[in-house]
């Protein structure tokens, strides 16, 4: 097995979030709701985000759902890095991380954490599961309520 | 002599020292010369294919047939007067007649080309659902059916208003055939199953299936994808109205697969798709049609692809479908053996199956599963195998499968058992 490429597609930090993710679960209130879905292997991701009191920060965001160690561990760490974030950085880091998964560069300091996904570009059938939470998140902030596929309509 | 015969039966022994499998029936070591995909390295390490029920490799003879077809054959069938023309036409026919034998239908006329078992499928809903069915019509289906045996009978229920009932599954995750015997009354019109799962693996008794339906005056279609591939399959013995199957599934190309339907009622039935070739006279407001099979064949077909599956056929049969049966049973039984040495492995399905094995490992998810054992060059199918409604069923979101065909070993299986290992300790589980 070629163990060097699996270990940094499974850095340690994606094994850990998929085992015990630390964003699982639904925000009080639930002001923005949004479920994402890949057709392909059935995977789905439900986020909530709690805005602020500008109504255009990120207070809280969470998810439930069911998918693979790539795209739980996204999830987890696209939440971690959004709190506390307003609408119009949210949408700009979704582009820097899509652009690290076509293998663009990488993330800048304040985002570093998730770097840990930047493996995930050398295996181009998974590139998917780690965008199902983002594509997920762009929707919620642009066009709530429609429900996203990774599969383009 | 008695020495003698003794002698030859302990040399016997002493030259079979591992193989349960008989060396005369060994069919992988005898054929895989005859697969030149299967010699490759992926990923640094040989390949191992387990992705057959997904779709079988081809032998050479298969795509020299393809080749062959192009090189010196190629022109459009049933039109032209020229040599070319009449040449591809007869090797088109002639793989028509090689599929109707392997299946035992009556007549090559009962055979008809289409790209795929789906397109199969969706050719007798649409025929013969619409102009049949009406509002209250029962249309009988199973929770294991692929989609492709489930969509075409939603539209064709939309359409028409009838209704479809689900067989459910046994506790030994086989099909439930006092449940079917209990949805049955006149008001069935139609039975669709599936003959082998691709999930479950499990055999169904399509033979009573059929007997049952018949006696409340329902029709059967059975979608036998799996089927065909690996075992003989007799039509007539099973007496069902229709079949299907892919031929990419039985060593032959994409793009062609069959349908089997009994002459009368292939006559009966309406045509789907319009154009040329499935015509007998034409007017600017009307056409009458051709006679059978072509009246199903709406334009130009593959017939590159028909011919090579008639070499595919040719090559399934040289091999022999029971003898194919037999080996896959075999190493079947070692593929049971294997993974039930892994204790966190959840198979779904009754021990009594076909070639394929789907299954759960921990909590590791089927992706990243098959990620893992691509890096040791081991092909297996994660996902929902395109039956998610048995896969709610089971209440999983997805699963691993691992599928085999007759050119697989024993020696793929201890690959497949590996790499499953070192996935285990990879994730801890």
């Amino acid at each position: 097995m070629t163990t060097g490429n699996l270990r940094n597609l499974y850095q340690q930090v994606i094994l850990e979030r998929y085992k015990k993710p630390r964003h699982r679960g639904k925000t009080d209130p639930v002001d923005c709701q949004q479920r994402g879905h890949n057709p392909s292997c059935g995977d789905t991701v439900e986020l909530t985000i709690a805005w602020d009191e500008t109504g255009e920060g990120i207070r809280d965001i969470r998810f439930e759902g069911e998918g693979c160690a790539i795209a739980l561990a996204s999830t987890d760490l696209m939440a971690e890095a959004l709190r506390g974030r307003d609408k119009t950085a949210a949408l700009a880091l979704v582009n820097q991380f899509q652009a690290m998964l076509r293998g663009e560069g990488e993330l800048p300091l304040e985002f570093r954490k998730l770097n840990v996904m930047q493996g995930v570009s050398q295996f181009p059938v998974r590139i998917k599961c780690a965008a199902l939470p983002w594509h997920t998140l762009k929707a919620a902030l642009t066009n709530p309520s429609q429900p996203v596929t990774t599969e383009a309509p | 002599m008695a020495t003698q015969t003794e002698g030859m039966e302990n040399l016997y022994r002493t030259t079979t020292p591992t193989a349960l499998v008989d060396p005369e029936l060994d069919l992988a070591a005898r054929v895989r010369p005859d697969f030149p995909l299967l010699d490759q390295t992926v990923n640094g390490h040989p390949l191992v294919y387990l992705d057959n029920a997904a779709t079988s490799q081809k032998p050479q003879v298969v795509l020299e047939a393809l080749a062959q077809y192009y090189r010196s054959d190629n022109a459009n069938v049933h039109r032209g007067v020229h040599t070319l023309s009449s040449r591809a036409t007869d090797a088109y026919e002639l793989a028509r007649e090689k599929i109707a034998r392997f299946v035992k239908a009556r007549s090559s006329q009962e055979i008809i080309y289409t790209r795929n078992a789906t397109e199969a499928i969706n050719l007798v809903a649409y025929s013969w659902g619409l102009s049949t069915l009406g509002p209250g019509d029962e249309i009988i289906l199973s929770v294991m059916e692929h989609h492709s045996n489930l969509i075409p009978w939603q539209l064709v229920a939309q359409k028409t208003g009838a209704v479809l009932r689900f067989v459910g599954l046994t506790p030994a995750e086989t099909l439930d055939l006092d449940h079917y015997r209990s949805l049955l009354s006149p008001k069935t019109r139609l039975v669709s199953l599936v003959q082998v799962s691709n999930t479950l693996g499990c055999i169904n008794p399509v033979q009573e299936v059929v007997r049952l339906a018949h006696a409340q005056g329902a029709r059967v279609l059975v979608d036998a994808c799996q089927g065909v591939p690996h075992m003989a399959i007799d039509v007539q013995a099973l007496d069902c109205d229709w079949l299907v199957a892919s031929g990419h599934k039985m060593c032959g190309p994409t793009g062609i697969g069959f349908l089997y339907g009994k002459l009368d009622l292939l006559r009966s039935m309406p045509p789907f798709l319009g154009g040329g070739e499935m015509i007998a006279d034409v007017f600017l407001d009307h056409a009458t049609y051709a006679d059978l099979p072509y009246r199903f064949e709406a334009g130009t077909p593959a017939i590159g692809e028909a011919v090579a599956l008639g070499a595919a056929v040719d090559y399934l049969q040289a091999l022999g479908m029971d003898q194919i049966h037999t080996y896959e049973v075999e190493l079947t039984a070692y593929l049971l053996a294997s993974l039930a040495k892994i204790p966190q492995l959840r198979l779904y399905g009754p021990p009594e199956r076909a070639a394929l094995a789907a299954f759960s490992f921990g909590t590791i998810h089927p992706h990243d599963l098959s990620t893992i054992l691509d890096q040791a060059g081991v092909a297996i199918r994660a996902g929902h195998h395109c039956t998610q409604p048995l896969h709610r069923h089971l209440r999983v979101q997805s699963t691993a499968r691992a599928s085999l065909y007759f050119y697989n070993t024993r020696a793929d299986i201890d690959a497949l058992i590996g790499a499953l290992e070192a996935a285990g300790e990879f994730f801890g589980v």
